[in-house]
């Protein structure tokens, strides 16, 4: 891969601490406001805020697989109307980039993979929104031929309307991360040049660092010797968050993997939460996934570090998400 | 030297049908990898299964045969009816030899001289012996040198990871150069191309494999050889060639030339494939049938008819044999067919 | 009916055009040489009962050697097939008669746990036609830490990717949480890898994901290999005749 010129460089430099820089302060912003509102109950005309944060939980759990299908569509539409409907992420003519976790050889039942039916009403809703193109595609661990179809994500989000698209491997360009851990990094051209990113990761336990969701989910749009990121993963991966900034994220918890994860295979080990959050925080987002999974937030690596460098709060009921049973 | 007419349409046939079971052959080899899900693809091992030197051999070695392979009587059956016409018109390694054999230039009296009947051509039928034995001994040896498996593995191991590195590496650089006046970028071509090559040709991911410098090295010599002698590789060293001949050495249809309208003008010999010796004792285990000397033959004096009774050629060539060997090769054949 | 019958005759008594004029020395001599060749790879170390190449890791499905030896065409469709490039032609892992037979390197690729693509396309089921589930309890080898070179072992790096992509339902690497120092003397827990020979497949993806080069720190050897009775090291292995 080679190094983007000097011109690149910096624009990508100024992108990024832009992005950095608006990301905090967007962040800090929700996390003020909607304090400020509830403190001031006798305020003569408060300004409605749309939340920051949804959760979506299902009253049934279906086994068929119709039925789970449905219960994703209808949780995925719902928790994101509690936030003000996709309108409020996606613009006419955005192209956007969605994230799902895609990266293993595994059956949708298995929960190593997102839920292809959450990932399909993201893809129909972007498009019901007016966004030019949407791309679904992932940079998996396992091959990808293998991966997207075992998983139902590329039937499902074809079916859809998605490009669903195999990374080229040209495409990854050395970028200016400027991390604490990381400076630079290989990340995929076309993901940073997306108009929105929308990260669609599935709860999971991890044997490292306890519990992979959103932000852990990022490492599927970069290149490079990733493998190396484990001997810090708090630190790099909250330098990842902090570089891409997702518009939106949601956390499929309709079924998450307990033990064994990344990976899993034993069906054991999936449990129903038929649960589903969806947020503009990512740091929020994932401290409610980890207490889904049954982990304290402040346990976490990258929960912990992205909370101490301002890019979102683990206190999450602090932006009193709004429930909503379906 | 006479005048060189027409090409027959037989030729034309033979040259469309080589053509297509290539074309056919390199389908298949594409089409050797993942199908979601888990599917490897549908009949691919087709030539595999044509083949009966991997039948014989393997059952020789392994006392046991996979049913599909059994499609090779097929192969055996109608050579029987018409001798190495699997060499001629199927093989799809012997497509590409006779493919760089026919990009050899040179006039007619060079190619008498490589495209002649050598004795080192019957080394194919002492080498298929030895890989017979050595099957019934039980080592399935054969793999290396059968003509199918040889460039299926060629192409897996060496020659498809080139083309596709070579692409690849065209496709990127032009991607990374972006060169172009203005608003006019090559890439605006190269890109849709490079995305249709992606989905329907190239790899998936770049292919490196251990021992690919040594089996593409004998690859192209074996390829290369062809401009040394016409198809070296069957005529010298093929063991499916030699057990085609061994099989074939009696068919049904033959050569038949008319003495009357032979001039010996030995243009038949100039494009003959296998030096099969059509313009005196024509052998018919190693003819492919490819028709080109009775395209060639100005007075068309060649035929290739069914035909069952040899014995009058036979007690006729004893004769003229026992006269003098001189006497055969001067004027041609002295043999008449009914 | 009777120009058929001479033709058939014919090949009792061929005519003069259909003889091969083969010598009968040099016929001898190929015959021979067939005979010498099998002899020869007879006495190589590989065909012993005792000798076994670590680094001749067969696919999944492969028959026990000698019948293996007897099918292979070695003809690489099983190479072009596997979707993560792990099936090399052998040099001389397998001895002469072995070369260009399949065997998986697992520092260039592994074998991916839902696939059995190499054994639906092998032309004379030398790689046996076995189906997803069967191929996941068939063990090709068995992976072994190298703790002079892994991370969390030998430089107190936090590490276990060989452990995040296991891809057995229970997985085969489990890993102790060991407190050790560092080379600023500060003390530090790290999660050290560990193999489960009784579960562990040798489907080498740890190796091929670890971030440790050449060689990796945890690496796949045949040991262990299902179809081999005697490639064996545990009392408590229930293979035995499979694979």
């Amino acid at each position: 891969m080679p190094k983007i010129d000097r011109r690149d460089f910096i624009r990508t430099g100024v992108l990024a601490g832009t992005e950095l820089g608006c990301g905090i302060f967007s962040s800090y912003a929700l996390v003020a406001t909607p304090t400020t509102f509830l403190s001031n109950a006798h305020d003569p005309q408060p300004i409605p805020q749309p939340p920051a944060m949804s959760i979506a939980h299902y009253r049934s759990s279906p086994a068929e697989p119709e039925g789970i299908a449905e219960e994703a569509k209808r949780l995925t539409r719902q928790a994101l109307e509690a936030l003000g409907g996709m309108n409020r992420f996606v613009s006419k003519g955005n192209i956007v980039w969605v994230k799902p976790d895609i990266g293993w050889d595994r059956r949708p039942e298995q929960a190593a993979t997102t839920n292809p039916d959450v990932v399909a009403t993201l893809v129909e809703m972007s498009y019901q929104a007016g966004a030019k193109k949407v791309l679904v595609s992932d940079n998996p661990c396992n091959p990808a031929r293998l991966s997207f179809p075992r998983s139902g994500i590329q039937q499902a989000a074809e079916k859809a309307g998605a490009e669903v698209i195999f990374l080229d491997e040209r495409k990854f360009r050395k970028m200016s991360v400027n991390g604490k851990v990381l400076k630079e990094w290989e990340i995929y051209q076309d993901v940073v040049e997306a108009d929105r990113l929308i990260n669609v990761p599935i709860a999971k336990n991890h044997n490292l660092c306890r519990a992979t969701l959103g932000m852990k989910n990022l490492m599927g749009v970069i290149g490079g010797p990733r493998n190396r990121l484990h001997q810090d993963l708090g630190g790099t991966l909250a330098d990842l968050a902090a570089f891409l900034k997702p518009r939106l994220v949601v956390l499929d918890a309709i079924r998450v993997l307990t033990a064994n994860g990344p990976v899993g295979g034993n069906l054991a080990d999936v449990k129903r939460k038929d649960t589903l959050v969806a947020g503009v925080d990512q740091v929020a987002v994932d401290a409610l996934g980890a207490t889904l999974l049954g982990y304290q937030p402040a346990s976490i690596g990258y929960i912990a570090e992205g909370n101490a460098r301002g890019l979102g709060t683990l206190n999450f009921n602090s932006l009193s998400p709004k429930q909503i049973e379906v | 030297m006479a005048k060189k007419k027409r090409t027959s349409w037989i030729v034309w046939l033979r040259r469309l049908t080589q053509t297509g079971f290539f074309l056919l052959f390199c389908y298949l080899f594409l089409q050797t990898v993942y199908h979601p899900i888990n599917k490897a693809g549908w009949g691919i091992t087709f030539f595999f299964n044509l083949d009966p030197l991997l039948a014989l051999c393997s059952w020789l070695a392994s006392h046991a045969l996979v049913g599909a392979m059994l499609l090779s009587l097929l192969t055996l059956g109608v050579t029987f009816i018409c001798g190495r016409w699997f060499c001629g018109w199927v093989c799809p390694l012997g497509a590409l030899h006779n493919f760089f054999t026919s990009l050899r230039g040179g006039r007619a009296k060079q190619k008498l001289e490589a495209g002649g009947y050598h004795s080192w051509q019957k080394a194919k039928y002492y080498g298929l012996v030895t890989f017979v034995v050595a099957a019934v001994l039980g080592a399935n040896v054969v793999g290396w040198v059968d003509p199918i498996s040889f460039f299926f593995r060629s192409l897996s191991i060496s020659i498809y990871p080139a083309i596709n590195k070579a692409l690849v590496v065209v496709f990127t650089w032009i991607y990374d150069a972006n060169p172009g006046i203005g608003p006019v970028r090559l890439t605006l071509v190269t890109e849709p191309l490079y995305g249709f090559l992606r989905k329907y040709f190239l790899a998936v991911e770049q292919p490196y494999y251990w021992g690919s410098l040594l089996i593409g090295t004998l690859f192209i010599t074996v390829v290369a050889l062809n401009f040394w002698r016409a198809r070296f590789w069957c005529r010298y060293a093929c063991p499916l060639g030699a057990l085609l001949g061994v099989v074939g050495k009696n068919p049904l249809v033959r050569l038949k030339k008319n003495e009357e309208k032979c001039n010996s003008c030995r243009l038949c010999l100039v494009d003959c494939q296998g030096g099969a010796t059509p313009d005196s004792l024509w052998k018919p285990s190693e003819c492919f049938y490819c028709w080109n000397c009775k395209s060639d033959c100005p007075a068309q004096a060649i035929t290739f008819t069914p035909s069952a009774s040899q014995r009058c050629h036979s007690e006729r060539s004893e004769e003229s044999r026992s006269d003098s060997l001189v006497h055969t090769s001067e004027r041609g054949s002295s043999l008449r067919c009914e | 009916m009777n120009r058929l019958s001479n033709w058939l005759g014919e090949f009792v008594h061929p005519p003069r055009e259909a003889r091969l004029d083969l010598g009968r020395r040099a016929l001898l001599g190929a015959g021979l040489a067939g005979l010498g060749a099998k002899v020869l790879f007879g006495i190589a170390p590989q065909a012993s009962k005792r000798s076994f190449n670590p680094a001749l890791i067969r696919p999944p499905g492969a028959l026990p050697e000698d019948e293996f030896l007897a099918r292979c065409i070695r003809c690489g469709e099983c190479m072009k097939v596997c979707p993560t490039n792990a099936v090399h032609p052998a040099s001389l892992e397998g001895g002469v008669e072995g070369l260009w037979t399949p065997l998986l390197i697992m520092s260039l690729g592994y074998c991916d746990y839902e696939c059995n693509l190499c054994s639906q396309v092998c032309p004379t089921h030398a790689i046996r036609q076995i189906e997803v589930p069967e191929k996941q309890k068939i063990k090709i080898g068995l992976a072994y830490i190298d703790r002079n070179r892994c991370l969390p072992w030998a430089y107190s790096k936090t590490c276990i990717v060989c452990e995040e992509h296991c891809p057995t339902p229970k997985k085969a690497i489990w890993f102790e949480e060991v407190e050790v120092r560092n080379i600023q003397g500060e003390k530090l827990t790290v999660k050290q890898p560990r193999v489960d020979p009784d579960l562990c497949i040798g489907c080498g993806i740890c190796e091929t994901k670890c971030p440790v080069k050449a060689p990796a720190a945890v690496r796949v050897t045949s040991v262990g290999e299902s179809r081999n009775p005697e490639n064996q090291m545990l009392l408590s292995n229930d293979n035995y005749g499979q694979g």
